[in-house]
């Protein structure tokens, strides 16, 4: 009951002090500097009709090779850490039909969604990150509904390494045309896409990248939850 | 303002209605089963209705196009055929898990199938079908 009250008492004490830094600064006035000039120079600069995914892959595409890397090596950890010889999966019951013929219908479709969201990444909101997490999804479902599915292991971590090196690898031809890393080559110098701008074919390397980082994540995610879902069994 | 932006709003309308109706469902409902079945029924009719109505508004309005319909009866076909899936799912684990039916129920014939079942495969232990 103390440390319940003590909790209570420092949150509100932290709450009031974050509210007094935050009272200085004016809401919903004009205050862009930087996101000014995102916003003004982003369709001629990338081709992208989506400023966010403009930013996120062009403008600032190290901190999203970090993402990249970070759910790498989460799916890594996780599979250091559950690492035992022989795991299988111990579902003891099957989803009733009718959820089992569900996830057989839906899954296609649950997969087509996915890839389209990261296909349009540069039109539409999204991009890699929630399409891959959509198409891991997929999986997930085919997981809770089948007591002896697995993914594919050998072509999915096959998948996630090289589709990792692609991304590293469309960075470094960046380097070696542009000068500098993660250089979009294909709309600044090719000018792929200049005069179809808000259309599929343009966005310069972002749908590129984005099916890369759908791939991975996709691929990853999977990962994850077949490690969580297996269990060691004994001989 | 003309026909199809009124028909959507009617629609709308109607749709929140059903809403409503589902979440008092939750409300009123005595036992895990009945809230299931006024809610997941009544929430798919609602958003079956407020997405067609916003879909077939938006045609009325200048700016609308058939691009917001043909999405939003996409979204609600996923959507029909979705939710009783998951409510089928919901209700099956609580039944298995142990959740009482409400004490007013007065026939649970699925217990007597798998008492039925288990009483077939204690008799016949040779075959492997006692496990549902």
């Amino acid at each position: 009951m103390l440390k319940r009250a003590l909790a209570i008492i420092s949150l509100l004490i932290i709450g009031y002090w974050l509210a007094q830094g935050l009272a200085g600064v004016p809401f919903g006035e004009d205050k862009m500097l930087v996101g000014q000039y995102y916003l003004d120079h982003v369709k001629e600069q990338t081709g992208a009709v989506n400023a966010v995914t403009a930013i996120v892959v062009n403008y600032r595409g190290f901190d999203t090779l970090g993402e990249v890397t970070v759910l790498f090596i989460a799916s890594t950890g996780v599979g250091a850490l559950l690492w035992r010889k022989k795991r299988e999966r111990t579902a003891k019951t099957e989803g009733s039909i009718v959820l089992t013929t569900g996830t057989r219908l839906l899954v296609p479709f649950v997969m087509l969604f996915g890839v389209y969201i990261f296909i349009h990444g540069h039109l539409t909101p999204g991009g890699g990150f929630p399409g891959g997490a959509t198409i891991a999804t997929a999986f997930l479902l085919l997981y809770m509904a089948f007591i002896t599915y697995e993914i594919p292991h050998k072509a999915f971590e096959k998948t996630e390494g090289i589709v990792g090196m692609a991304y590293v690898l469309v960075g470094l031809i960046g380097l070696a045309i542009g000068g500098y890393f993660l250089y979009d080559w294909i709309w600044q110098d090719w000018k792929f896409g200049a005069d179809n701008i808000g259309r599929l074919f343009s966005g310069g390397f972002i749908p590129i990248i984005y099916t890369i980082i759908g791939l991975k994540v996709g691929t990853e995610l999977s990962g994850i939850i077949d490690n969580m879902l297996k269990e060691e069994v004994s001989e | 303002m003309n026909a199809l932006a009124a028909i959507g709003e009617a629609l709308v309308l109607i749709g929140t209605f059903f809403y409503f109706l589902s979440a008092l469902g939750l409300i009123r409902m005595p036992d895990v089963y009945n809230r299931m079945q006024t809610s997941t029924k009544s929430a798919t009719l609602g958003s079956l209705g407020v997405m067609v109505g916003v879909g077939i508004w938006a045609l009325g309005t200048d700016f609308g196009s058939a691009a917001w319909l043909v999405k939003t009866i996409a979204i609600a076909t996923f959507l029909l055929l979705t939710n009783p899936i998951s409510a089928h799912a919901l209700i099956r684990a609580a039944y298995k898990s142990g959740i009482p039916l409400w004490e007013g129920s007065v026939v649970d014939k699925y217990r007597e199938h798998l008492e039925a079942k288990e009483k077939v495969a204690e008799e016949a232990p040779a075959e492997e079908g006692g496990e549902e």
